[in-house]
C-alpha cells in the first residue's frame, strides 16, 4: 500500500473553481434522478444522487456550497417525495456538516477510502429521515431501504470523476495556452 | 486591543454554529408542518417551482407506457372490448334501477330539508405517479386546484374507493390510499347494516376493521361498502371484501381483515368525486353552532303570533 498522500489536495486538484452553471447543472439533474417514478422497493433501494452532488460540493468547493443550499434542496425533497417539510433538510444539513468537517481528510485519500468515508455519512442521513419517520408512527421500512446509502456511496466514484471533467479539461487548456 | 483575523479569513460562522441553526430550522419546520400543519402555503409555493422537474423525470415513462399502449395486441383489444360491453350492459340495468330510485329520492328530499347522501359529480383524473414517500402510501393524480379539487374529496375507480385526496397543488393532487396505516373509513356491512370503522394496515392489499366484538356478524366474504355517516365519503361506495375473520374468545375483539375492492395500486384512472358536502365543523366551532341553533327556534316561536 502506497503511504497516504498527507497534503491537503483539495487545493491542488480543484485549483480552478467550477463554475456556478457546473453546480447548479448537477444538482438538477440530480433531483431530476431521484424524481424518476420510483415504487416499491426500487424506492426504498433508491440511491439519493441530491445528496451525494450535494457533499461532493460541499466537499470540492466549500465556499460556494455549503449548508444553506442543503436546506433549501431538502425541503425541495421532502415537497416532491411529499414528506413531512423538514426531514430532508435536517439529514442534508448534518451530511454537509459531516462533509465540511472531514472535507481535507477525505480528499487526502484516493477514490475507494472516500467512498467509505461518504458512506457514513449516507448511513448517518438516511438513518435520521427512518429514525424521524418512526417517531411519526411509521413501520419499519423494509431491508431495501439499507441498499440505498450503499448504491449512493457506489455512486460517488463515478460522480467524482464525471463533475472533475470539465474542471479538468477547463485546467488542461489552460495550461496549455 | 482586539484581535481579529484579516477579512480574508472571514468565513462567517462556525460549521457547527451553521449546523445549530439549520438543525434547529429543520426541526422548527417540522414541527410546523406536522403540528399545526402551517406550511401549507410553503409546500405550495415549492411545489409549483418542482413540478416542472418532476414532470421532466417522469414524462420518459409516461411515454412509454403510451407507447405499450400504442402497440397493445389486437387480441387483449378486443377482449377487454368485450368485457367492457359485458359490464356495460350489467351497469345499464342497475343504472335504470337507481334511475327510479333517484326519482324517489328526489321526492322524498324535496320534503326533507337534508342533502343526498350519494355520489353525484365527479372528475376523471389520470395516475400520474405514485407517491415517492416510501413511508406513506400515496398516488399523484393530474387534476389540482385549477380543476376544483379540494382536500377530503373521496378517489374511487370501477371497483370501489380508492382513497382520498389528502393535499392539493396547483395541477396536481396527491390521494391517501385506503391502504395507508390508520387511514379510516366508516363502512357498513351490506349483509345486515353492520357499522363499523375500516382501518388502513399500512400493508399493501388489506385494511382491517378493529374493535369488533367477538359476538359481531360477520363471515368470511362480507362486503363492507360506506355508509356515509362520515359525511365525506358517499354512502354505498364499494369499500372491501373480508378475507380473514380470527375470533379468539380470549380477546375481546375479533380480529378481522379485508382486501380492498378496488385496485388500489393498479390503475391508470381514477374518479373523483367532487359533489361533496361540506367537511363537519371541528369540535369547539360545533358547540358554538349549536347554542344559536338551539335559540333559534325559540326566537322564531317568539316572532310567531
Amino acid at each position: 500500500m502506497r503511504p497516504a498522500d498527507l497534503t491537503p489536495v483539495a487545493r491542488d486538484v480543484m485549483k480552478l473553481p467550477a463554475g456556478p452553471g457546473l453546480i447548479f447543472a448537477s444538482l438538477v439533474g440530480a433531483y431530476l434522478f431521484n424524481s424518476l417514478p420510483w415504487g416499491g422497493w426500487a424506492l426504498l433501494a433508491r440511491p439519493d444522487l441530491v445528496l451525494v452532488v450535494l457533499v461532493f460540493w460541499a466537499m470540492h468547493q466549500p465556499g460556494s456550497v455549503g449548508q444553506g443550499l442543503a436546506f433549501a434542496l431538502g425541503l425541495a425533497m421532502d415537497v416532491g417525495d411529499s414528506m413531512l417539510l423538514g426531514q430532508h433538510a435536517l439529514a442534508y444539513v448534518i451530511a454537509t456538516f459531516g462533509a465540511q468537517v472531514l472535507r481535507v481528510r477525505v480528499l487526502s485519500f484516493p477514490i475507494l477510502e472516500q467512498t467509505l468515508h461518504v458512506l457514513g455519512l449516507f448511513i448517518g442521513a438516511s438513518a435520521v429521515i427512518v429514525l424521524l419517520n418512526l417517531l411519526l408512527g411509521a413501520p419499519l421500512p423494509g431491508a431495501a431501504a439499507a441498499l440505498s446509502p450503499a448504491l449512493a456511496a457506489l455512486a460517488w466514484g463515478p460522480l467524482a470523476w464525471l463533475l472533475y471533467l470539465p474542471v479538468l479539461r477547463r485546467m488542461r487548456r489552460e495550461s496549455a495556452t | 486591543m482586539i484581535h481579529e483575523p484579516p477579512p480574508f479569513f472571514h468565513r462567517g460562522p462556525s460549521p457547527l454554529a451553521r449546523l445549530t441553526f439549520f438543525a434547529l430550522l429543520a426541526i422548527a419546520t417540522m414541527i410546523a408542518d406536522h403540528r399545526f400543519g402551517a406550511l401549507e402555503a410553503v409546500r405550495l409555493s415549492l411545489s409549483v417551482l418542482v413540478a416542472p422537474l418532476q414532470q421532466v423525470a417522469g414524462a420518459p415513462a409516461i411515454a412509454f407506457s403510451r407507447l405499450a399502449d400504442y402497440f397493445a395486441s389486437q387480441d387483449r383489444l378486443m377482449q377487454e372490448n368485450r368485457e367492457l360491453k359485458a359490464k356495460l350492459l350489467d351497469y345499464a340495468a342497475e343504472a335504470q334501477r337507481s334511475r327510479l330510485l333517484q326519482a324517489e329520492q328526489d321526492h322524498f328530499l324535496a320534503m326533507t330539508p337534508s342533502r343526498s347522501r350519494f355520489a353525484t359529480d365527479g372528475v376523471l383524473a389520470e395516475v400520474l405517479a405514485h407517491g415517492r414517500n416510501p413511508f406513506v402510501r400515496k398516488l399523484v393524480l393530474d387534476k389540482g386546484l385549477t380543476q376544483g379539487i379540494k382536500a377530503g374529496m373521496p378517489v374511487i375507480d370501477r371497483e370501489g374507493v380508492v382513497g382520498q385526496v389528502t393535499a392539493v397543488g396547483t395541477f396536481t393532487s396527491e390521494v391517501t390510499l385506503l391502504t395507508e396505516k390508520d387511514q379510516s373509513v366508516p363502512v357498513m356491512l351490506t349483509r345486515n347494516g353492520l357499522r363499523a370503522i375500516a382501518v388502513g394496515s399500512g400493508k399493501d392489499g388489506s385494511i382491517d376493521v378493529p374493535f369488533m366484538p367477538v359476538s359481531a356478524d360477520i363471515q368470511n366474504g362480507d362486503l363492507f361498502v360506506t355508509s356515509g355517516i362520515d359525511g365525506t365519503y358517499p354512502a354505498g361506495l364499494v369499500v372491501a371484501r373480508v378475507t380473514a375473520v380470527e375470533k379468539n374468545t380470549t380477546y375481546v375483539f375479533a380480529k378481522i381483515t379485508a382486501r380492498p375492492a378496488a385496485g388500489v395500486d393498479n390503475h391508470r384512472f381514477v374518479r373523483i368525486l367532487t359533489g361533496q358536502r361540506p367537511p363537519p365543523a371541528p369540535a369547539e366551532a360545533r358547540a358554538e353552532e349549536k347554542r344559536p341553533a338551539k335559540d333559534r327556534p325559540a326566537a322564531k316561536g317568539r316572532r310567531q303570533p
